[in-house]
């Protein structure tokens, strides 16, 4: 091979390289993200059953129902409409009643939320900011 | 008064960073030495006036002085001593205040050390630091004055966030910020060089400790926020792929990439553009971290600043720096002269790729960090981007990059010999080899990509320590003679070795976590004994228990062998913060070898039994270690007496060592 | 923060509150003052100016130094360059005697730097070939030594408050109490509460303080607790109904009402529930009731109880007006907090009476001493003070110099031993 030609091939191994990430990302952009909802943004557009989203809102007052092992049921609410959500594990910290709480997973078949991952808020002061920023719009929660 | 003087020191540094942005870069421009000089007793002072301002409010904080606005929302007089002191930058306006402090605090260290430099070089990379400085005190006294005071003051403090309250937040932000703000030298270097239009092998070499001590304390400071996370969240994760974890990521790729293109630039005079490129984003990357953890902009467990104003102040020395060295960049480099010429297959080939893969790889992570807010911006939508986005692309990227590490410093400069080298390799290959086989069989025959992973680790740190062996001349020369070359070794050769084998020995800690932790989680009481991994973990007892400012169930687990050998006790907790009401798990984590067995407590359920959460984590502790490693090779390589080349001497003066310590 | 530590404090302030007329007595604090609770209170604002303009000073110094000093020529803007390349070439020596490098690629390498070196050279001669501005090196360093005394101070002037002291916290503690805003005190005891919960005697201080500052619904919280300690009593229930009387601006709730109610159970000639039972009546536009009630209590009141004006007053006032309904009157709110001014001065009493025991088990309390003689001569009980008095100076020791201080304390209160 000639110079030219080396540096050509080199170049296009970095093309081919670069355009291999971007075709990774641009995948795993489509198919690893997950959508953000609120209860009432489901009741208008049902998700199908297995598709990851993240699901926000408040802890309904008095629904949450510890089983003698490690599982827990708990509905997540924006005021009008209510999903319920099952979840095995810690619950976090500062997982309570009427306070924002996200979580992520996905529906069963039973249109029940199974969650992976409970996130709570994590301090006095700070709401998860879907859930702040949907509830606002609603007008069911306001900053102190 | 002291407040108000500390307030005074700090405008004041912000006239005199005026200054040493003006002057010397004016004097530069017009071959004025008196002018040039300037800026080094500028930069020196400026230091002395932002150290005096910080000790200030952190004298405010020790003394809980509650006339300052920024000591009543976030300290209290009943806190312990250490985090009154660690308070001081435990919030928004504090930290940015250390955050300048550091910046110059590197402004002095280039006008102490920076003697070797050509003078106008010296002159106009101060200038780039001062306009820095004057950016952030300004943003500072703008919209984040940690000197706004309160009358009458409260007779009592707000409290720090009880998360914050621990010996982590008083080592973490400092090391992180001494590596964001450290790149800030290799950018100033690199707009100086722009400015001047001058860029050769001597500057890359001028360049390269200041780039390599930022390096390593950015490597110190994801590590310590690592473990950090992993121990005082409570769910024994070590990297979530958090926005603000990403932040301090970006910089050190960018950072790591810079390392390894200035040694090309200064060993063969090439990849100068690229390296100023490389310069000018790694410090956008940092002032890109900094803009999206002090906005607030993103959700995460560090969102602490909630104002608008300070975002869109940020954004806007973002887009002046950024955007202005970018502007200087296009202009310039089209002036700067090609390097010398190589061969794809040799130690700058190597480099070269290693420069792709990181700056590919950054590219992803920057990315994944920037989607959401962009989806957010342009659609309304609200989506997160996750560990499964990053582990699908960072991952399959950055690992070929980690299988050809070992080649790299064993290829010769200009013409590299693939064949020769790869021989010398043999052995460690073979090893790594083996002792992937061996984790298949003995440790998880179900988990093949654990075992080679395992055997990838292995791989970097025994190809890091052939370096050492085949440059000291093991199995060519006798073993008296192998000694001295191995001593007369320069430091970097043992530098670098030992930062990659401190890569390797951090990739066998994440991929055996990764793959083979494993978990219980049960719901217990008093008594009960649950099995993990060969050991039995009894619950021994739940008592209350009261703290200075907390109160806690404390959880009293017997941890023993299965053969009955006993281990000792493993205690966790679960604590009320009760100035705010604040529950916290504190986990309790026993160290085994080099693995970890981690126990967090859960809720009661209603038959009066706790959930508990164990956790095995096979050889985690080298995640960490390894990181120490790298810091360690960091240092050495520091050290090496070619980083410390001096300044000409002036020859009427007796030939002495010239060299700056 | 030691337990217990704010009540003496908290205690004195409110004598100082309810303090009428000042005279002599109240200045005391103000002689105080002076130098007491900040070291160099009036020297401050002019010891920040001096330390500003030094500072200002260093930093104008700072840019000056280089045009002041003469310093050694610059070296030609290449010798630094070849510093470098000498040392790369250097490093090629060692690497190819260790064998590390090949003497092929060695010499490829000399003849790399080589090159480098030459470029050196010849740029210097490019670059050396310009020669400086004198008007603007002067023009640039008199503004940059103007920019930075003007930048500072007129930017400080519009962020800074100049005027205004550090307050430590150990300082403003350690302070005289008497100095202390009440609302600092009160602030203090909250504190020291949050933590412990239960010390009755901290409540039943700052119950009336509460009271007094219309924070009725922390007096509540306080009664309430005094309550839950050391148990119910007629009076304490009225004084609950009290607040909740000042929560409600005036009005007898119902609520307010059922705890008046509670507290004649337990005793029934309890004077303040009677006579807000009345007022109740009174603001149903029930005046005869009302009336009714009030009778009542004067016939059943001893001559020199307080609640008998008030009761008149009320019973005058309602008289005047008729029958019709109407909402709180200014008097009657005025009588009732004054009357509690006689509950708190009973309470005093006592508190007195703790610190007067206190110090007899532990006399070497100076501060103790202070308190218990001002104590004393604000309840007008000057036998006591002095006899308090001699008991300290017994204490400490005549020639101590305690007993000197302690002395001319109470001279300045005009109480004096021989």
């Amino acid at each position: 091979m000639t110079r030219k030609q080396k540096r050509l091939a080199i170049i296009a191994g970095a093309l081919g390289f670069i355009g291999a990430a971007t075709g990774l990302t641009l995948y795993a952009l489509g198919e690893q993200t997950s959508y953000f909802y609120m209860p009432g943004d489901l009741a208008e557009n049902p998700v199908a059953a297995g598709q990851r989203i993240r699901l926000g809102g408040l802890v309904e007052k008095g629904s949450i129902v510890r089983s003698d092992d490690t599982h827990v049921r708990f509905t997540v609410t924006d005021g009008s409409n209510t999903v319920s959500v099952r979840y095995n594990g810690i619950l976090p910290d500062l997982f309570r009643e009427e306070q924002g709480v996200v979580t992520e997973g996905v529906f069963d078949d039973s249109k029940m939320f199974v969650a992976d991952t409970v996130l709570a808020k994590h301090d006095e002061n700070y709401m998860p900011r879907e859930v702040a920023d949907s509830l606002k719009e609603k007008g069911v929660w306001q900053e102190n | 008064m002291s407040i108000e003087l500390g307030h005074f020191a700090l405008v004041l540094a912000f006239a005199l960073a005026l200054v040493q942005m003006a002057v010397p870069i004016i004097g530069a421009q017009i071959k004025n030495d008196t002018l040039m000089r300037v800026g080094e007793p500028a930069a020196l002072t400026n230091f002395m006036l932002v150290a005096l301002s910080f000790m200030a409010l952190t004298s405010a904080y020790i003394q809980s002085d509650f006339s300052v606005l920024n000591v009543w929302e976030n300290s209290h007089s009943a806190k312990p001593l250490l985090y009154k002191i660690t308070g001081t930058w435990g919030n928004h306006e504090g930290s940015m205040l250390l955050w300048v402090l550091i910046l110059v605090f590197f402004g002095a260290l280039v006008a102490v050390f920076g003697r070797n430099l050509p003078l106008s070089l010296r002159a106009n990379v101060l200038g780039v630091q001062g306009a820095i400085s004057c950016a952030f005190i300004i943003f500072i006294l703008a919209t984040s004055n940690p000197f706004a005071r309160l009358d009458p003051a409260p007779m009592e403090g707000r409290d720090l966030n009880p998360i914050l309250q621990d010996i982590g937040l008083a080592v973490h932000p400092p090391l992180l910020y001494l590596g964001y703000v450290g790149f800030s030298v290799a950018f100033s270097f690199a707009i100086a060089a722009l400015i001047e239009g001058r860029l050769d092998a001597a500057w890359a070499r001028w360049v390269r400790p200041w780039t390599l001590a930022a390096w390593m304390f950015l490597t110190g400071g994801i590590a310590m926020g690592s473990y950090w996370a992993y121990y005082e969240l409570g769910w024994g994760g070590f990297w979530f792929w958090d926005p603000v974890e990403n932040a301090s990521l970006l910089p050190w790729l960018g950072g790591t990439a810079l390392l390894h293109s200035a040694l090309v630039m200064e060993k063969r005079s090439a990849l100068k553009i690229w390296t100023v490129l490389l310069a000018i984003l790694t410090f956008s990357l940092s002032l890109l971290g900094t803009f999206l953890v002090r906005s607030g902009v993103l959700t995460s467990v560090h969102a602490f600043a909630t104002d608008p104003a300070r975002g869109v102040f940020i954004l806007g020395i973002l887009v002046l720096f950024i955007g202005g060295s970018l502007a200087l960049f296009a202009w310039r480099a089209a002036t700067l002269a090609p390097g010398g010429l190589f061969q794809p297959i040799s130690r700058e080939g190597a480099l070269v790729l290693n420069n792709l893969v990181l700056t590919t790889a950054t590219a992803t992570v920057l990315i994944g960090t920037l989607y959401p807010l962009l989806v957010e911006a342009v659609t309304g939508d609200k989506i997160s981007v996750g560990a499964p986005f990053f582990n699908l692309t960072f991952g399959p990227l950055i690992l070929p990059l980690l299988v050809i590490v070992p080649f790299g410093p064993l290829l010769a400069w200009k013409r590299g010999d693939l064949w020769a080298v790869s021989q010398r390799l043999f052995g460690a290959f073979g090893a790594a080899l083996a002792i992937a086989l061996l984790a298949f069989v003995l440790v998880d025959r179900a988990s093949v990509l654990a075992a080679l992973g395992i055997g990838l680790g292995v791989w970097l740190v025994l190809g890091a320590m052939t370096d050492l062996v085949v440059k000291s001349g093991v199995g060519k020369a006798a073993p008296s003679v192998v000694f001295s070359r191995f001593k007369g070794l320069p430091r970097s050769v043992f530098g670098t070795a030992l930062a990659h084998a401190g890569i390797g020995l951090t990739t066998i800690g994440i991929i055996s976590v990764t793959t083979l932790e494993t978990e219980r989680i049960a719901a217990m009481q008093p008594g009960e004994t649950v099995q993990i991994q060969g050991y039995n973990l009894r619950f021994d007892s739940l008592r209350p228990f009261t703290g200075p400012n907390y109160t806690e169930d404390q959880a009293t687990f017997v941890l023993s062998r299965v053969t009955g050998k006993p281990l000792g006790e493993v205690v966790s907790s679960k604590r009320l913060y009760t100035a705010r009401q604040m529950p916290t798990t504190e986990a309790g984590i026993r160290t085994l070898g080099l693995s970890q067995l981690y126990v967090s407590l859960g809720d009661q359920t209603p038959n009066g039994k706790i959930v508990v959460r164990i956790w095995w984590k096979p050889m985690v502790t080298l995640i960490w270690l390894g990181a120490l490693v790298m810091m360690v090779g960091g240092t050495v390589s520091l050290l090496d007496r070619r980083l410390r080349v001096g300044a000409p001497m002036p020859r009427r003066k007796p030939a002495v060592e010239g060299r700056v310590a | 923060m030691e337990a217990g530590c704010c009540w003496d404090k908290i205690f004195s302030k409110n004598l100082r509150v309810g303090e009428r007329g000042g005279g002599q007595f109240a200045k005391w604090p103000q002689l105080r003052r002076v130098g007491s609770t900040f070291p160099g209170g009036y020297l401050g604002p002019m010891l920040f100016w001096i330390l500003a303009a030094f500072l200002t000073f260093i930093a104008a110094f700072a840019v000056l130094r280089p045009f002041a000093v003469r310093q050694a020529p610059a070296e030609d803007a290449g010798a630094h360059d070849i510093e470098v390349y000498r040392d790369q070439l250097e490093e090629v020596e060692r690497d190819a005697k260790r064998g590390l490098i090949g003497q092929q690629e060695a010499e490829q390498a000399r003849a790399e730097i080589g090159r480098r070196i030459l470029q050196v050279s010849e740029a210097a001669d490019i670059r050396d070939s310009t020669r400086s501005n004198r008007r603007v090196t002067q023009l640039t360093a008199a503004a940059a030594v103007l920019a930075i005394p003007l930048v500072s101070w007129g930017l400080y002037v519009f962020t800074g408050e100049p005027g205004m002291p550090a307050q430590p916290l150990h300082a403003r503690t350690a302070a005289e109490p008497a100095d202390a805003s009440i609302d600092e005190l009160v602030a203090r005891a909250e504190t020291h509460l949050a933590t412990n919960p239960d010390d009755a005697r901290g409540w039943q201080v700052l119950a009336p303080v509460y009271m007094r500052l219309g924070r009725f619904a922390d007096a509540q919280t306080a009664l309430q607790n005094i309550m839950r300690l050391s148990g119910e009593t007629a009076e304490l229930k009225a004084a609950l109904g009290e607040a909740m009387v000042g929560a409600a601006r005036g009005m007898v709730t119902a609520d307010a009402e059922g705890v008046f109610e509670q507290a004649l159970a337990l005793d029934p000639n309890e004077p303040k529930a009677r006579f807000f039972l009345g007022l109740a009546r009174a603001q149903e536009g029930a005046t005869e009731d009302a009336r009714t009630i009030w009778r009542g209590m004067l016939e059943n009141l001893p001559d020199a109880s307080p609640w008998r004006e008030a009761a008149q007053q009320a019973m005058a006032q309602s008289g005047g007006e008729g029958a019709s309904a109407r909402g709180p009157a200014a008097g009657e709110v005025a009588a009732a907090s004054d009357l509690s001014e006689t509950d708190r001065q009973a309470m005093i009493e006592g508190m007195v009476k703790g610190l007067d025991e206190k110090l007899r088990e532990n006399p070497s309390d100076l501060e103790g001493w202070r308190r218990l003689i001002r104590s004393y001569v604000v309840l007008q009980r000057p036998e006591a003070a002095k006899e308090a008095l001699a008991r300290a100076v017994a204490a400490f020791g005549d020639k101590a110099s305690e007993s000197a201080e302690l002395k001319g304390f109470a001279a300045n209160l005009g109480v004096t031993i021989e």
